[in-house]
C-alpha cells in the first residue's frame, strides 16, 4: 500500500511534462484546428537554444530561460503562423498535417545547422552531438529531497511541476476570464463569425500560436536535464503527451492537464504492477500508445462524416475531355525514356538509386489510395511495408520462392491493413492520423519485437527474385522491371478510380451519408481502400526489401511513414504516376544535392522540410500545379488573344475577371443564346463615380469547356427572369441607387454599385445596384440561387467583388475583408445562426458586449435568455438562438444590418418576434438589408423591395408598388402559404 | 511538345546528364583492381555523424583518419599510399546507409570500407557481395559471418553455436574479490535487443559463478522514465533474503543510466553499479553526469585511455596531429575509427605488393597478433567472435580511472 500511495505521488511529480506539452498541444490544436506535429521539434529547438546560449555562450539560465519562453519561442511561433499555418487554414486538413509534419524535421535541422554556421564563424558553440545530463534552469546536478517514503522528487522535477502548474493555471485564467481568452475560444468556434463581429482572428490565431511555441519553449527548456539534445526523444515525447491532450479532448486545458499527470501515474503503476507485461516484448514501452489509441477510439466524438478529411474539393483538370495521348503520352514517354536510360546512359550507381525510387514509389502509391481516394490520413504505412517484408522473408527462409512470398507478404499487410482500419474508422481527420499512429508505434514496439517474426537485428534476407533468363540481381533488369511494374500499377489504379468502386470511394470522401443513401455502404468502402493500400504497401515494401536484399525489423519505423505522407503530399496523391515522381524524387534528390549542392547534411532537411510552404499555395503538389499553372499561363495567353479570360483551373486564388468581360454564369450553358440582357430601364444608372464602364456579358454564345458545371440552384431559375422583366418595365423611383450614393444630403449606410462577385471563376453577383440608408429596410427578394447570400457576404466583407463599387456611409469600403466592414458598422447576421454555438449564452453577449450593464440591460428585457445564462448557445432551441443573435444588436445599434434568411427554420410566431425585432432596429436609425424568401411576412416590414434573379437586380421600388399577390406568385411561387 | 511532358523531358535531361557526368568522372585507374593502383589504395568510411538522437560517431572519422595519416607518413603499405576518402554520414538511415556503401564502391570505387560505424548496416549484404573489405566496429549481426566484413575488435553479437565475451563477469569478479555467493541484477530496455542482452549477460554472469536474481527488459525504450522508483524499489529487494544485490549492471544508454543510477544512489544503494556505455570523458566535463555517474564500474573492450604504453602514446600523437595539433578530449569512437584502420591496414600489409580481394582474404585468413589497443587479434576468429579482451574502469572524483586492467578472458560457448 505505501509503494502504491509512492507511485502515484511521484508519478503526478513525473507526469508534469506530458502536461505541459499536452496543454500546448491542446492550445495550438484549439487555435488553428490542427495537431501541430512539430510541437516537440518546437521544444528541442528551444532546449538546443538554451543549451548554447548557456553553456556555450555562458549566459545566466534563469534569465536565458525566460528570453527563450517569452521571447524567442513566441517569436517563432509568431513567424510560423505569418508564414505558414494561416495559409494552411483554408487548404485542408492533409496539407496542414504534412505541413507540420515537414516543420518536424526541418526545425531541428535547422537549428543545427545554426550552430554548424556560428562554429565556422568562430562563435563559442558547445557541440549538439553525444550530451547528457545537461544543466537546466534549476541547480545541476539536482538536488533532491525525500518527503515521504518512497517519493523522491528532485529539484528538476520540482521546478517542472510548479511552471506547469502556474502555466496550466495561467492559461485557465486567460481563456475563461479574460476577453483575449474569449476572443480566442469564439474563433475556435466559428472562424468566419467572429470576423463578422469584427474581431481579427488572424490576430487570434498568431496570438494562440506565440502561446503555444513559448509553451513549446517552456517544455524544452524543463526537459532538458531528462531529454538532453534529442530531437528524436522530444518529438516521441510529444506523441505521448499527446495522449493527454487526447484526454482533453484537444479542447480542455485543464482536462489536459489531469491527464499528463494520470498518465505519470499510469506508467508508474505499470512499472511497479504489471509483471504480466513482462511476457510480451515492449508491451510496457507502448503503454502510452495502447492508451492514446483507446482515448482516440473511445472519446473523439465524430464531427465529420467518419474516416474522411476535409473534403479538399479536387483541383481543375486541365486535360478533361482530351485524349489518352494528350494525358498519358507524356507520360509513357518518360516511363520509356527511363526503361531506356538503365541500359545506355546511368552508371550503375544511378541504375541502383533509380530502382530504388522506382521500389518505394510503388510503396508510395499506397498513399494515392487510401490518402488521394479516400482523404484518409494513414501513418501507418511504414508498418504494412516492414511487415510484409518480414513475413515474405520468413517464407522465402523456409524456401518459398519468391513470387508466393511476396503474395503472402502482401496477404499479411491487407490483413493487417484490415484490423488497423476496423477501429479507427469511425475516426476522422487528425484523430484518424494519430490512431494510424499509434497503431504504428505499437507495431514497432510490440508486433516486430516477436522474435521469430523479427529475427533478432539479422532479420531476413530477401534475395532478388529470378525468372527463367532474367535476373533482376542486375540494378538494370530490377529497374526495367519496376518500370513496367509502376507502369501496370498506375494503368490499374486509375482504372480502379473509373471504376464502380472508385467512384464509390470518391462519393465517401466527399459526402458519406449522400453515398449511404445511395447504397454505398461507408464501411466497406473504407475498410477496402484501407486494406488494398496496405496491401500494395506491403508488395512495394517486399520490393524494395528485396533491393536491399534484406529486411530488419528497423529499416522502416513509425517515423519513417511521417516523412513517406510528407514526400508524397508534397508531390501530390491524387494520381498514382505522380507517387512514382515522388519516390524517385525521394531516391535522386537527396544525393544531387550532396554533390552539386551542399555538403551540410541540414540543409536537404530544412528544403525538405519548407515544402509545407509550398503545400499552401499548391495543395495539391508539386506534380499537379506544374502542368496546371502552364496550362492557366496558356490559356490566359489565348485568351488574351481574343480578349477573353477563361477560368483559372487552380481553385485557390479565383481569378479576378477581366472587368471589361466577365465570364459567363454558372448554370448558363443551355441557355445562354436564349437568355437576354434585361432592358436597360431595368437597371439604374450607373453611378457616375463609377471607374468602370457600364457591364453587360458578353454576347454570344461560349465555348462549353469555359463554362462551369452548372450550379444546383440554377435549374429552377427559368421563369423568373422573364417575371422580373415584365415588372421592371415600371421601375419604381425610390429605394434604388441614386447615381451619387448620396440622397437627401446624407450618405447611404451602405450602398453597392454594379457589383459582380462569385466564387472560384464562377460568378453569381453580374452588376448588382442597392443602397439603403439609416432607418430603412430594403427587402431583398429572388428564388433560390438567385445571389441573396452572395450579396449579403459581399455587404458584410466576406466576399471581395470583382468588380463595381461598396460604400459604408459614403466611403469607398471595397478592400474591406469582414473584420474592417464589421468596424465600418456593418454586420451580417449570417443564414442559420449567428452563434458561437461552443460558448455559453453569457460569453456570446460578451464577445459584443463588453459593458455588463449592456448584457443586463438585454437579460432584462429577454428573461428567457437570462435564465439560460451558463447554457452552450448552441443547446438553445432555434428561436432563443435568433434573439441571442439580435439582443446584443438592439442593445448597441449597428449602423447597417445585413439579415440573411433571419427567418429560417423558426416556428411562424418566433419570425413574428423576429420581424419585430428588426423593425425596432429600423427605428433606432439602423439600414437593414433583409434576404428572405418568406415574402410576406417580410414585406411587412419593408420600406424598399429589391428583386433580384440570377445575380441581377431586376426590379426595385418602394413597397407600395410591389404588389403583393403578383409578387408572390412571380417570385416565389409556392412559398407562400395563404 | 506537350507541356507536363516538356517538364518530364527536363527532369530526365537532368537526370541523365547528371548520370554521364558521374559516369565521366568516374574511371581512370590503370589497375584492374577496384581503387588499388600502382601508388595508391582508395579506402572510404561510413560512419553515423548527424542524427535525430543526438548521438553521433562522427569521430571515428578522426580516429580512422589518424591512423592512415600515420600509415601515408611511414611510407603506405607496401609502397602505396591510403587515399582514405573521409567517412560518408548515414545519419542511421538504412537505406542511407546502403546508398553510402554503393555510393563508395560503385562511384567512388574504392577497395575498401573502413571504418564502417552506425546503429545499422544494411549496406553489408552488398559490401559483402561485391567484394569489399570492410572493417568496423561489429555490434551487429552483418560482422559476424559474412567474408568480407571484420569488426576491429571481433564480432560482438553472440551467436548460437558460437561464444560468449567473459570480460564483465570476470572483471566485477575481481573487483568484488570473487563471484561465490555474490548476487547481480540485470536491466535493459524493453525490446527485442534489451531481452537478448539479458539473455546472454545472465548466462555470462551465471557461468562466472554470481547468482542473478534479478534481470529484466523492462524500461520502456523509447520514452525515458523520469520516475525511475518503481523500477528501483523492485532491483533493491531482489537480492538473497530481500535485501539489495551485490551489483546493478545496466544495459542501458547513457541518459537512461543516468536516470537509473541516480534513482538507485538517492534510494541509499551501495553496491556496484556497472554500464558498458559510459567511458567517455565528454561525460566528465558536466557536474550532473560527473555526480550520477561517480563511482560506476565501466566495461570496455580496449585499452583505457588511462593506461599507459606505446601503442597508447602513439594513438594519443596520432590522434592529435590529425586533429591539427589540438589536444582532443578522447573518445571510445576516435578508437574506433583508429582500430579499425588498423586492422585493416595490417591485413593489407600481409598481403603483399599484389593487393587484390583474394590477396586481402588470403592474408586475413590465418591473421594474427598480440598486445593491440583491442588486444590479441585474429581472423577468422573475429568473424565468429569477440576478441574477449577488455577492462574495467571507474569513475572516481571526475575522472576515470583503471579498475582492472585490460586483458583477454577466454570466452563460454553460447547457446
Amino acid at each position: 500500500m505505501g509503494d502504491l500511495l509512492g507511485f502515484v505521488l511521484s508519478g503526478l511529480v513525473s507526469g508534469a511534462l506530458y502536461a505541459l506539452l499536452a496543454t500546448g498541444l491542446v492550445l495550438s490544436s484549439s487555435a488553428s484546428g490542427l495537431f501541430n506535429f512539430a510541437h516537440g521539434a518546437t521544444a528541442y529547438l528551444c532546449a538546443l537554444a538554451f543549451h548554447e546560449l548557456h553553456s556555450g555562450f555562458g549566459w545566466p539560465a534563469v534569465p536565458t530561460a525566460l528570453l527563450l519562453v517569452c521571447g524567442g519561442a513566441p517569436a517563432l511561433g509568431w513567424g510560423l503562423d505569418r508564414l505558414m499555418f494561416r495559409k494552411l487554414a483554408g487548404v485542408g486538413e492533409t496539407a496542414q498535417i504534412v505541413a507540420t509534419i515537414g516543420l518536424l524535421v526541418a526545425l531541428p535541422a535547422a537549428g543545427l545547422w545554426l550552430v554548424e554556421l556560428l562554429e565556422r564563424m568562430g562563435a563559442p558553440v558547445q557541440p549538439a552531438e553525444n550530451q547528457f545530463g545537461l544543466p537546466g534552469v534549476g541547480p545541476s546536478p539536482a538536488v533532491s529531497w525525500q518527503p515521504l517514503d518512497g517519493v523522491g522528487i528532485d529539484s528538476d522535477q520540482l521546478i517542472t511541476w510548479i511552471a506547469t502548474a502556474l502555466v496550466a493555471a495561467g492559461l485557465w485564467i486567460l481563456l475563461r476570464r479574460t476577453r483575449l481568452g474569449l476572443e480566442l475560444r469564439a474563433s475556435v468556434d466559428d472562424r468566419e463569425l467572429t470576423g463578422l463581429r469584427g474581431i481579427d482572428a488572424d490576430r487570434l490565431s498568431s496570438i494562440a500560436w506565440m502561446l503555444s511555441s513559448g509553451l513549446a519553449g517552456l517544455a524544452g527548456v524543463l526537459a532538458t536535464p531528462l531529454l538532453g539534445l534529442s530531437a528524436h526523444d522530444y518529438t516521441l515525447f510529444l506523441f505521448v503527451s499527446a495522449t493527454a491532450a487526447v484526454l482533453g479532448r484537444f479542447v480542455s486545458v485543464p482536462l489536459a492537464f489531469a491527464g499528463g499527470l494520470g498518465l505519470g501515474v499510469l506508467q508508474n503503476l505499470v512499472a511497479g504492477y504489471a509483471s504480466f507485461t513482462d511476457d510480451i516484448t515492449g508491451l510496457r514501452t507502448a503503454v502510452p500508445f495502447l492508451v492514446l489509441f483507446a482515448g482516440l477510439v473511445v472519446l473523439v466524438r465524430r464531427r465529420r462524416g467518419a474516416g474522411t478529411a476535409a473534403a479538399d474539393p479536387p483541383p481543375a483538370d486541365h486535360l478533361a475531355g482530351r485524349g489518352r495521348a494528350r494525358r498519358w503520352g507524356a507520360w509513357s514517354a518518360a516511363a520509356v525514356l527511363l526503361g531506356a536510360a538503365f541500359y545506355t546512359v546511368t552508371t550503375p550507381f544511378w541504375s541502383g538509386i533509380l530502382a530504388q525510387g522506382l521500389a518505394i514509389g510503388i510503396v508510395f502509391m499506397s498513399f494515392t489510395v487510401v490518402t488521394g481516394l479516400g482523404a484518409m490520413v494513414s501513418l501507418a504505412q511504414a508498418t504494412f511495408v516492414t511487415g510484409a517484408a518480414l513475413v515474405a522473408g520468413l517464407l522465402i527462409s523456409h524456401g518459398w520462392p519468391f513470387a508466393a512470398a511476396a503474395a503472402a507478404g502482401t496477404a499479411a499487410a491487407a490483413l493487417l491493413g484490415a484490423l488497423v482500419a476496423l477501429p479507427a474508422l469511425r475516426l476522422g481527420g487528425r484523430s484518424l492520423a494519430l490512431a494510424t499512429l499509434a497503431l504504428a508505434f505499437l507495431a514497432d514496439q510490440v508486433l516486430f519485437q516477436i522474435g521469430w517474426l523479427r529475427n533478432g537485428d539479422t532479420g531476413w534476407e530477401l534475395p532478388r527474385p529470378v525468372a527463367g533468363p532474367v535476373d533482376l540481381g542486375d540494378d538494370r533488369a530490377l529497374g526495367l522491371a519496376l518500370v513496367l511494374l509502376s507502369a501496370a500499377l498506375v494503368a490499374l489504379l486509375t482504372r480502379l478510380r473509373g471504376s464502380r468502386w472508385g467512384r464509390a470511394a470518391l462519393a465517401v470522401r466527399s459526402a458519406p451519408e449522400a453515398a449511404a443513401a445511395s447504397g454505398v455502404s461507408v464501411v466497406r468502402t473504407k475498410l477496402l481502400l484501407f486494406t488494398v493500400s496496405a496491401g500494395l504497401a506491403g508488395f512495394g515494401g517486399v520490393l524494395h526489401a528485396s533491393y536491399n536484399t534484406r529486411i530488419t525489423a528497423t529499416d522502416f519505423t513509425a517515423m519513417t511513414g511521417l516523412v513517406w505522407l510528407a514526400v508524397v503530399v508534397a508531390a501530390g496523391v491524387r494520381r498514382p504516376q505522380f507517387a512514382v515522381v515522388a519516390g524517385l524524387v525521394f531516391a535522386v534528390v537527396p544525393h544531387l544535392m550532396a554533390q552539386y549542392v551542399t555538403e551540410s547534411a541540414h540543409l536537404p532537411v530544412i528544403l525538405f522540410g519548407l515544402a509545407g510552404l509550398a503545400l499552401a499555395n499548391d495543395p495539391d503538389g508539386y506534380c499537379a500545379a506544374l502542368p496546371s499553372r502552364r496550362a492557366a499561363r496558356r490559356a490566359a495567353a489565348r485568351a488574351a488573344g481574343t480578349g477573353r479570360t477563361p477560368p483559372e483551373p487552380g481553385r485557390q486564388e479565383p481569378p479576378l475577371p477581366d472587368r471589361q468581360a466577365p465570364p459567363a454564369p454558372a448554370g448558363q450553358a443551355p441557355r445562354a443564346p436564349a437568355r437576354r440582357d434585361p432592358p436597360e430601364g431595368a437597371r439604374q444608372d450607373p453611378p457616375a463615380t463609377a471607374p468602370d464602364a457600364p457591364r453587360k456579358a458578353p454576347p454570344g454564345p461560349r465555348r462549353p469547356e469555359e463554362l462551369r458545371a452548372p450550379g444546383a440552384g440554377a435549374a429552377p431559375a427559368a421563369p423568373y427572369p422573364a417575371a422580373c422583366a415584365a415588372r421592371a418595365a415600371a421601375p419604381g423611383p425610390g429605394g434604388g441607387v441614386r447615381g451619387d450614393g448620396v440622397s437627401d444630403g446624407q450618405p447611404h449606410a451602405l450602398e453597392l454599385a454594379g457589383v459582380h462577385a462569385g466564387y472560384a471563376g464562377a460568378p453569381v453577383l453580374r452588376g448588382v445596384d442597392l443602397a439603403v440608408r439609416g432607418g430603412e429596410v430594403v427587402l431583398l427578394l429572388g428564388p433560390n440561387g438567385a445571389g441573396k447570400s452572395t450579396l449579403c457576404r459581399v455587404a458584410a466583407g466576406l466576399l471581395r467583388p470583382t468588380g463595381g463599387l461598396v460604400r459604408v456611409r459614403g466611403e469607398d469600403a471595397g478592400r474591406d475583408g469582414a473584420v474592417a466592414r464589421a468596424r465600418r458598422g456593418v454586420r451580417l447576421a449570417p443564414e442559420g445562426r449567428g452563434i458561437f454555438a461552443g460558448l455559453s449564452v453569457e460569453e456570446n453577449l460578451a464577445l459584443q458586449l463588453a459593458a455588463a450593464d449592456d448584457r443586463d440591460a438585454v437579460y432584462a428585457r429577454f428573461p428567457a435568455l437570462a435564465a439560460r445564462r451558463p447554457v452552450p448557445a448552441g443547446a438553445l432551441s432555434g428561436g432563443e438562438q435568433q434573439l441571442l443573435a439580435l439582443a446584443p444588436l438592439l442593445q448597441r445599434p449597428p449602423a447597417v444590418l445585413v439579415a440573411d434568411e433571419p427567418s429560417l427554420g423558426l416556428a411562424p410566431r418566433v419570425v413574428e418576434e423576429v420581424f419585430r425585432l428588426l423593425t425596432e432596429l429600423r427605428d433606432q436609425g439602423t439600414a437593414l438589408v433583409l434576404a428572405e424568401e418568406r415574402a410576406a411576412e417580410a414585406l411587412g416590414v419593408a420600406d424598399t423591395v429589391a428583386c433580384l434573379a440570377q445575380g441581377e437586380v431586376v426590379w426595385s421600388g418602394p413597397r407600395s408598388e410591389a404588389d403583393r399577390d403578383r409578387l408572390a406568385e412571380a417570385y416565389l411561387g409556392t412559398g407562400v402559404r395563404r | 511538345m506537350p507541356r507536363p511532358s516538356r517538364a518530364v523531358a527536363a527532369v530526365f535531361a537532368l537526370l541523365l546528364a547528371t548520370a554521364c557526368n558521374s559516369a565521366s568522372g568516374g574511371g581512370g585507374t590503370p589497375s584492374s583492381v577496384r581503387g588499388v593502383t600502382a601508388d595508391t589504395v582508395k579506402v572510404g568510411g561510413i560512419v553515423s555523424m548527424t542524427t535525430a538522437s543526438g548521438y553521433s560517431k562522427k569521430d571515428t572519422d578522426l580516429g580512422a583518419r589518424a591512423r592512415y595519416d600515420r600509415a601515408n607518413a611511414e611510407g603506405g603499405i607496401n609502397g602505396r599510399r591510403i587515399e582514405y576518402l573521409g567517412a560518408e554520414d548515414d545519419g542511421q538511415d538504412p537505406s542511407r546507409n546502403l546508398a553510402a556503401a554503393r555510393k563508395l564502391v560503385q562511384q567512388e570505387k574504392v577497395f575498401a570500407v573502413s571504418p564502417m560505424s552506425s546503429v545499422t548496416f544494411a549496406g553489408a549484404d552488398f559490401l559483402d557481395s561485391q567484394k569489399v573489405p570492410t572493417v568496423g566496429w561489429g555490434t551487429l549481426p552483418s560482422f559476424c559471418g559474412p567474408r568480407h566484413i571484420y569488426g576491429f575488435n571481433g564480432c560482438l553479437v553472440p551467436t548460437p553455436g558460437g561464444t560468449l565475451n567473459q570480460t564483465w563477469p570476470e572483471s566485477l569478479a575481481s573487483v568484488l574479490g570473487g563471484a561465490r555467493g555474490r548476487s547481480v541484477a540485470l536491466i535493459a530496455g524493453d525490446n527485442d535487443a534489451g531481452k537478448f542482452g539479458i539473455r546472454t549477460f545472465t548466462q555470462g554472469f551465471k557461468a562466472a559463478g554470481f547468482q542473478v536474481p534479478y534481470a529484466k527488459a523492462v524500461v520502456p525504450a523509447t520514452s525515458m522514465p523520469s520516475d525511475w522508483s518503481a523500477y528501483t524499489k523492485e532491483i533493491l529487494r531482489s537480492g538473497p533474503g530481500g535485501g539489495a544485490p551485490d551489483a546493478v549492471i545496466s544495459v542501458m544508454q547513457t541518459p537512461y543510466n543516468i536516470g537509473l543510477f541516480t534513482a538507485l544512489k538517492r534510494s541509499g544503494y551501495r553496491g556496484i553499479l556497472s554500464d558498458p556505455t559510459d567511458y567517455d570523458p565528454g561525460l566528465l566535463a558536466k557536474d550532473a553526469t560527473k555526480q550520477a555517474l561517480d563511482g560506476v564500474y565501466v566495461l570496455l573492450q580496449f585499452q583505457p585511455f588511462e593506461s599507459d604504453g606505446p601503442a597508447m602514446r602513439q594513438f594519443k600523437e596520432d590522434v592529435k596531429k590529425a586533429a591539427g595539433g589540438r589536444d582532443v578530449p578522447l573518445n571510445m569512437h576516435m578508437m574506433t575509427g583508429y582500430m579499425s584502420a588498423d586492422l585493416f591496414l595490417s591485413i593489407a600489409e600481409r598481403a603483399g605488393e599484389d593487393l587484390t580481394v583474394e590477396s586481402f582474404q588470403k592474408a586475413a585468413d590465418g591473421f594474427s597478433d598480440t598486445g593491440t589497443l583491442v588486444g590479441d587479434r585474429a581472423e577468422p576468429k573475429g568473424q565468429k567472435e569477440s576478441f574477449g579482451c577488455g577492462a574495467l574502469v571507474r569513475l572516481k572524483d571526475g575522472r576515470y580511472e583503471v579498475a582492472v586492467p585490460f586483458r583477454c578472458h577466454p570466452p563460454i560457448p553460447f547457446g
